[in-house]
């Protein structure tokens, strides 16, 4: 950048009044300073492998041997390749049945740990993030072992009720349920404090009122909370989409006899699972990376919608 | 501040660097510090001193240590990476960095992708003459050796087969327990799925663990083309590859299976609760069937697997083309993995020897397991691995073999429908195949 100079720009910051204190370059440049770490971290570790991976995607590439341009096959290979499909269906199940309940459960708990009369509140605001704070590898070890089919405790009491085992891991139901209560499970917690911090604010008078216009629980529910919480939730409905669509290790741990795969027929193969299995087991770098990209696009899109559906809710006069 | 500013503050002025710039400056260093110091190999200082890449939990620190004691002054860098899987991973991303360690375990499954690039690694010719792999199993260097002839890795230990029983299950369902005899039930896998429907019929548990690894992955060692065939092209629609997964099949359709994965909780599990009677053994699976069911010495044995031969697994040491201490760690390889040092391994370690001249050596030969009712082991383990047929592999071996298992296993674990089976796992191995 070069700064010509001129005597106007060399007088205008010599001319200084009693009422207007100079601005110094330092303090015009500091902020920038300060967001700086930030910007340059992520142009590295984050920026650089995200265009390097739209790189790569075009290539056919073995980390250590040949590498052709191979322009958009990858990408059609893509399309026709049924893991594919079967994994980006797995993501979507997944995520559904674990971001949907995990949201609605959060609601409701946050609306009673909001009650003014409860008691021991701290304890119970902050008991819920036990959860979250647990190491994912131990949760999903112990999930594994309650779900199991011969001995999980799980199934121990369904075999004392006379039913037969249900084979969580290896049905595709199954293993997506077990998935989706492990994601939950973490994350009702974290969600549930975000909620609660929302609500604190919501002034009590707007509460007060509607109970004595003779307004139920419920009403002042639909009528006040969810309203007032509109924007948070907006916030973790994106959040948890991007988390969602990127579920990883409790798949690759729920199943460690199959590898990368979640079971003999993909069954729970999530979309990162897939690209890692391709990417690091296979050493397809090309098509792992076009995996990569697809992903990257779906969760842009899918952001974007649940950002403009989720904008609506609450607008309910 | 004399000079004046452009009133565009996104770019550092040229005079003097700025606070952000310093900070900057010192931060990209850190990240490139971090970057270089978090994965890549230090150098070592003395010529005789190298870095090793392994597994964990495969004892190769015995190995470094006794190493080092005698000869005084050598420092090896030992890293246990991870799994083997990690430590496969590892070494490639090194590779594709040129920050390499100067030896790396690497387990006979991974080797194939390794030896498509086989200018990645030091042929041993060059280090140790046109006969190196002389003194090794000739069908396990054959899998160390590429289509050029370049030999890329010294086997440390094979994984000969067994099937570990359990004596007491058989006599309460009125079959023979001394080892001889059942082996003798079994000559064949049709046999052995007999035997089991015998056993299943007289008490209503299940014989045998699973039938995707137990028989098929088993069965599949037994071949003499895998699937590839000597031109490197694709074979894995051959009659014995189709047979081998047949059989497993019989054994499903026989209800002889407890169906829990090898390696699983349950499978863990199982051993110690007689959920099953029988389990195909690798000589390294011996330790983990021990420390499973500690209370069962002597009620495990180990009879001749079906056919006869086979193995499972075995690693080898392989030295990359980048590494600053060749050497050094040629001198480790040869001394290390040399019929005599083996020979001690398997008397320290119970790894198996991949050096033949050594088999009847009276240390190996006359070796019996107490908790396996005193069977034999380096005897029986030696057998299965003398007579097998070396097959060619390629880069997708272990991924064809990974499609066509886990077509059994969703027969097993997910009630698929077994005649789709075949045709199933031929169109995933079509797909992994692809023109990639």
């Amino acid at each position: 950048m070069s700064a010509t100079l001129t005597p106007q720009a060399g007088r205008a910051t010599r001319g200084t009044t009693a009422t207007k204190p100079v601005e110094s370059r330092w303090e015009r440049l500091a902020p920038y300073g300060y967001v700086a770490p930030f910007y340059l971290l992520f142009a590295v570790f984050g920026l650089f492998p995200l265009v390097f991976t739209f790189v790569v995607a075009l290539f056919d590439w073995n980390p250590i041997g040949d590498r052709t341009f191979v322009g958009l096959d990858n990408f059609v290979r893509l399309g026709e390749d049924p893991r594919f499909w079967n994994a980006l269906r797995n993501t979507f199940s997944i995520w559904i049945l674990s971001t949907v309940p995990q949201l609605v459960i959060a609601l409701v708990l946050a609306q009673v740990l909001n009650k003014a009369r409860l008691r021991f509140a701290s304890f119970w605001r902050m008991s819920m993030l036990v959860p979250y704070i647990t190491s994912v590898a131990a949760t999903t070890i112990v999930f594994a072992q309650l779900f199991d089919r011969d001995y999980g405790l799980l199934n121990f009491f369904i075999g004392l009720l006379g039913f037969e085992h249900v084979d969580f891991k290896n049905t595709v139901l199954g293993s997506h349920v077990l998935i989706a209560v492990m994601v939950t499970w973490r994350w009702f917690g974290y969600t549930t404090l975000l909620y609660l911090a929302s609500l604190q604010a919501v002034p009590r008078d707007l509460y007060e009122a509607a109970s004595v216009d003779g307004a139920g629980e419920v009403k002042q529910f639909f009528n006040i909370t969810l309203p007032s919480l509109r924007p948070v939730i907006i916030f973790t409905v994106i959040t948890s989409t991007i988390g969602g669509l990127q579920i990883f290790t409790e798949p690759l741990l729920l199943q460690p006899t199959s590898g990368t795969t979640c079971g003999a027929e993909r069954q729970c193969q999530t979309l990162s699972l897939f690209q890692f299995e391709q990417g690091f087991g296979v050493f397809n770098f090309g098509y792992g990376s076009a995996i990569g990209v697809a992903l990257f696009a779906i969760i842009v899109v899918v952001a974007l919608i649940n950002y403009l559906l989720s904008s609506r809710v609450g607008r309910r006069a | 501040m004399r000079t004046t500013a452009p009133p565009l503050a996104h770019s550092p002025g040229r005079r003097a660097p700025s606070r952000r710039q310093v900070l900057s400056y010192a931060l990209a260093g850190l990240g490139a510090a971090a970057a270089t110091s978090a994965c890549s190999p230090s150098a070592p200082t003395g010529p005789r001193d190298f870095t090793f890449w392994s597994f964990t939990g495969i004892g190769q620190k015995a190995d470094v240590e006794r190493y080092m004691s005698a000869n005084p002054g050598v420092t090896i860098k030992l890293t246990e990476v991870g799994s083997s899987q990690e430590t496969a991973q590892a070494l490639t991303t090194a590779i594709a960095g040129g920050k390499v360690p100067d030896l790396a375990l690497v387990q006979a499954a991974d080797l194939p992708k390794f030896a498509l690039s086989p200018d990645n690694f030091v042929d041993y010719r060059r280090l140790g003459g046109d006969d190196v792999g002389a003194p090794y199993l000739d069908w396990v260097i054959a899998q160390a050796t590429t289509r050029g002839g370049q030999v890329i890795g010294i086997p440390t230990d094979v994984g000969g087969l067994a099937v570990a029983y359990r004596k007491d299950l058989f006599a309460a369902a009125g079959l023979p327990t001394d080892r001889d005899e059942v082996s003798a039930l079994w000559p064949d896998w049709p046999s052995f799925i007999e035997t089991g429907r015998r056993y299943t019929e007289a008490t209503g548990n299940a014989f045998v663990d699973n039938a995707a690894t137990s028989v098929f992955y088993q069965a599949l060692g037994q071949v003499s083309e895998q699937f590839y065939d000597a031109d490197g092209g694709y074979a894995y629609t051959n009659p014995q590859v189709r047979q081998a997964f047949d059989w497993s099949l019989d054994a499903l359709a026989a209800g002889i299976s407890a169906r829990v994965d090898s390696f699983g909780s349950a499978w863990n599990a199982g051993i110690g609760r007689g959920a099953f009677a029988v389990t195909c053994s690798p000589s390294w699976m011996l330790g983990t069937i021990k420390s499973q069911a500690p209370d069962l010495e002597g009620q495990w044995d180990l009879a001749t697997i079906p056919n006869g031969i086979g193995n499972w697994g075995g690693s080898y040491l392989a030295i990359p083309a980048a590494a600053e201490r060749k050497e050094a760690a040629w001198e480790y390889v040869r001394s290390v993995q040399s019929p005599a040092s083996q020979l001690q391994h398997f008397v320290d370690a119970g790894s198996l020897p991949t050096t033949p001249e050594n088999y009847s050596e009276p240390e190996l030969a006359d070796f019996t397991d107490p908790y396996f009712s005193n069977a034999p082991t380096g005897a029986i383990f030696t057998k299965a691995v003398l007579d097998i047929t070396p097959f060619p592999v390629g880069r997708y071996t272990a991924e064809i073999g990974t499609e066509l298992q886990n077509a059994i296993k969703a027969v097993e674990l997910s009630a698929a429908d077994p005649a789709q089976a075949w045709a199933k796992g031929v169109r995933n191995v079509e797909i992994v195949v692809g023109d990639l």
